[in-house]
């Protein structure tokens, strides 16, 4: 079993990250870092560069818990990505970031967080940047 | 990088939806071999790393398959067609208008190109035939290493058909949504609501600042005496 | 001094607010599609072509120069901060731009690269303004069989030179000239290639052929090969230049324009070249050659200032001998000939305010675009969030809107498919574009003047050699198709004997 976080590389995604910690050690589990791009802008801020990465794997290492980092640029929408890893591998709990989104904004942008929520089969932790 | 960190292989520049092929779940530290472009994070061309700046090539790097392309054999069919075809048309259907203002007429020049085409068709076959391949043009967002996504291409004809279609008909405003959406569409986005939303506000935008504000010509349709 | 009173006319025609609008307007779309990778100057002035014709001609072409000169600016942006180069004519650029922006001097390396650019400008559209007008004088004096000389000149030129593979290039150039045969001959009235379709009598607009290969045909080959990653930015404040930096760059900046400038003005010489070569010179002069390869601001000060001044260049045939030497030109060459106006010597004494005013519109556009650049950059930067779909599919809708306006007919749609799906091929088979669109444009003029020459011979051949120039012309073109074999028998021996001397 695993614990698995969505993460951007923003003050959301730090509080998602903290918050996959403290599962993993309360749970003993690992931790799988998923870190996601549609890859079809030039630059995309959600993208994970590697000193962001290299951050992430202090920050696990620090705290002792296993883990692995995974980086997908497939073209799909981080939503999809992450239900598919959860159906297909043995994941126990997926931790997320959320934030307010006006209704207008949801229409528009669509909604990672409520995709996640909605669809994957396991419990979904989510957590709100300070 | 931290020997845990996995790197996809960055090469997933398949149709939008490619198969799901998972690329890594044992941490090695990098992929070899995956794909062309060994994976620097941030490289739509590889930004980061050591890589050499140079590293303008890899989009050449590996254009036509080493086997000949002879697909080139149906360019030169088409040039001497081209060829052909012009100098069918000088001399069957270009009438005689020769006078003295005009010594050499409306006819020498189109035969004269005909034959540079039949005579560029050869050479040029001779050319493949000597293992002559033209480089794919290269270009910024152009990726080389992956086959040609005729998919993709062809929903885009498709898009531009059914605007061309129905233009007339319905007006700018609506065969201008269409052609954004479908466009976007082929083109691998999935956010319906929002590109619709965008394609609708585009189509207005055009059609009011241009139409109406500049005097260009596009129709109404449908929606004249609403807009 | 003539001139001067001209250009003082043009700077007094320029700084009426509308004018001034639309300089703005071109330099702003002009530095966003340089920024933006596989969307260039030459596209965006050929889909802009059809909403132009409600404007005055003065109003677009000071748009359209604008968009020249920002492209240029543009390109360096992406290069530095992406290591993706938005122009071919930046990819020198990203060489030193993007290790200096690595290092932490990405606010120094986009500095050197705005102001290298403006004093670059600056100075060449000056040479612009002292060159031109004795090049005018010349043409004048040129008869037809001068021209045709001159016009084939062109057509080999851009053939031969450029590219790798000759017979390509010629392929393209009969294509485009086979585009530029359909329609009613000007001379005797009869129909060529018509197949007796009433919509093909009045030709194929060139801003049909225009957009259909630089918008549709590139969209369409973009998408067959969409590159669907991410890449990194490097985040900037704002651009800013140490004492050191200045005193880097200003000899870089000067050498840069007096490569530029040339090339640009020479047919087939384009702004790659000079920016290689202004490259290769800073290594060579350069104090720190240990800093090259490792972010060195002469490699950006220099690369950047000689593709601006070849963008100045670029003007000097354009309008004192109606030809182009590089897509962009070629784009406003037809937009000329779609106002109206006979591309040629004749245009500076009879379009004299227009040509002036554009001319002003160059100081002018290159101080907007400084003003733009300099704190704006990592505004810029961000124009790169832009989801590709959303890029191509935008192209994609601005052509039809633009091949739909000139005549508001579908069929010109269909055209513009059948043009877009040839872009394609060429692209696929590696046949160069710019042969295509030259022997559209000059083609037909090509003939007129030709079968003028011959008119007065009546129909002789030697009717074709004129003057001297025709004979130095001829010279320059038998050299240039001959030159494979001169540098076989001649150049390769010569440097044998060299090498054991």
């Amino acid at each position: 079993m695993t614990v698995l976080v969505g993460y951007v590389p923003s003050p959301l995604g730090e509080a998602a990250l903290q918050a996959a910690i403290e599962q993993a050690k309360f749970r003993e589990e690992p931790v799988l870092v998923v870190n996601t791009s549609r890859g079809d802008a030039y630059v995309d801020p959600r993208f994970a560069q590697e000193p962001d990465l290299e951050r992430v794997t202090r920050e696990l290492t620090a705290a002792g818990v296993p883990h692995t980092v995974r980086q997908l640029m497939r073209g799909r929408d981080a939503a999809e990505e992450i239900v598919e890893i959860v159906e297909a591998e043995d994941v126990s709990l997926v931790v997320i970031g959320i934030r307010h989104r006006t209704p207008v904004g949801k229409l528009i942008m669509g909604s990672t967080a409520q995709e996640v929520l909605l669809r994957v089969p396991c419990p979904v932790l989510a957590v709100k940047a300070d | 990088m931290s020997g845990m960190t996995t790197r996809p292989d960055r090469g997933g520049d398949q149709p939008p939806r490619p198969p799901a092929v998972e690329t890594s779940v044992p941490p090695i530290p990098e992929q070899p071999g995956a794909e062309r472009t060994p994976d620097l994070p941030g490289a739509a061309w590889p930004a980061t790393g050591d890589v050499p700046p140079t590293v303008l090539e890899p989009a050449v790097e590996d254009g036509p398959a080493p086997k000949p392309d002879r697909a080139q054999y149906g360019v030169c069919a088409f040039l001497a067609l081209v060829g052909g075809l012009i100098i069918v048309d000088a001399t069957t259907r270009i009438g005689h208008a020769i006078s003295t203002a005009d010594p050499i007429g409306p006819k020498p020049v189109p035969i004269l190109l005909g034959v540079l085409l039949i005579i560029v068709a050869v050479i040029y076959a001779v050319d493949v035939a000597r293992g002559g391949t033209g480089e794919p043009e290269a270009g910024e967002d152009v990726d080389l290493s992956s086959p040609i996504d005729w998919r993709t291409v062809l929903l885009l004809i498709g898009a531009f058909l059914v605007n061309a279609v129905l233009i007339d008909p319905l007006g700018w405003v609506i065969s201008g949504t269409i052609l954004f959406w479908g466009s976007a569409f082929a083109l691998g986005n999935r956010h319906y609501v929002r590109n619709l939303l965008i394609a609708v506000a585009l189509s207005l935008v055009t059609f009011y600042t241009f139409a109406i504000g500049l005097g260009v010509n596009l129709p109404a349709g449908v929606l004249q005496g609403i807009l | 001094m003539d001139n001067l009173g001209n250009l003082l006319d043009g700077f007094a025609n320029v700084v009426t607010p509308m004018n001034l609008l639309f300089a703005l307007l071109g330099v702003t779309i002009g530095t966003a599609v340089g920024v933006l990778p596989g969307i260039g100057p030459a596209m965006t002035v050929a889909l802009l072509l059809p909403v132009t014709y409600g404007m005055e001609p003065v109003q677009a072409l000071i748009m359209f120069a604008g968009i020249f000169y920002g492209g240029m600016y543009g390109g360096s942006t992406t290069s530095i901060l992406l290591n993706t180069p938005g122009e071919s004519s930046s990819v020198v650029t990203a060489i030193e731009g993007n290790k200096m922006a690595k290092a932490g001097r990405a606010a120094q390396a986009l500095a050197t690269a705005a102001i290298g650019s403006f004093v670059a400008g600056t100075i060449a559209t000056l040479l612009l303004v002292v060159v031109t007008p004795p090049m005018v004088q010349f043409a004048i004096s040129l008869g037809a069989p001068d021209y045709f000389a001159v016009m084939l000149l062109s057509f080999v030129a851009v053939t031969a030179v450029l590219g790798s593979s000759r017979v390509r290039g010629f392929a393209s150039l009969l294509i485009g000239l086979t585009i530029g045969l359909i329609g009613i001959d000007a001379v005797s009235g009869q129909q060529r290639l018509t197949f007796g379709l009433p919509q093909l009598a009045d030709g194929i607009d060139v801003v049909v052929v225009a957009v259909g290969i630089f918008a549709v045909g590139e969209a369409l080959w973009i998408a067959a090969h969409l590159r669907r990653k991410s890449g990194e930015v490097i985040p900037v404040g704002q651009p800013w230049m140490g004492k050191q930096d200045w005193k880097r760059s200003w000899k870089p900046w000067l050498r840069g324009t007096a490569l530029g400038f040339p090339f640009g003005a020479v047919p087939a010489g384009g702004a790659e070249i000079p920016t290689f070569l202004s490259y290769t010179t800073e290594k060579k002069l350069s104090k720190h050659p240990e800093e090259f390869g490792r972010g060195a601001i002469e490699g950006v000060a220099g690369p950047e200032a000689a593709n601006n001044a070849s963008a100045a260049g670029t003007l000097v045939p354009m309008l004192a001998l109606g030809l182009p030497t590089n897509a962009t030109a070629a784009v406003m060459l037809a937009a000329l000939q779609q106002w109206g106006f006979q591309p040629g010597p004749l245009l500076f004494t009879r379009e004299s305010a227009l040509v002036w005013t554009l001319i002003a519109s160059l100081f002018i556009g290159n101080l907007l675009l400084l003003v733009l650049n300099l704190p704006l950059a990592p505004a810029w930067a961000r124009l790169l969030r832009i989801p590709r779909p959303y890029l191509y599919a935008g192209i994609i809708f601005f052509a039809t809107m633009g091949a739909y306006a000139v005549n508001a007919q579908p069929f010109d749609l269909f055209l513009l498919l059948t043009l877009g799906l040839l872009g394609f091929g060429m692209r696929r088979f590696g046949l160069p574009i710019l042969p295509l669109i030259v022997g559209v444009i000059l083609g037909p003029r090509a003939e007129l003047q030709g079968r003028r020459a011959l008119q007065l011979s009546g129909g002789e051949l030697h009717g074709l050699v004129g003057g001297w120039v025709s004979w130095v012309i001829y010279a320059v073109i038998l050299v240039v198709l001959l030159w494979p074999l001169v540098g076989r028998f001649v150049v390769r021996p010569l440097r044998g004997r060299l090498v054991t001397g």
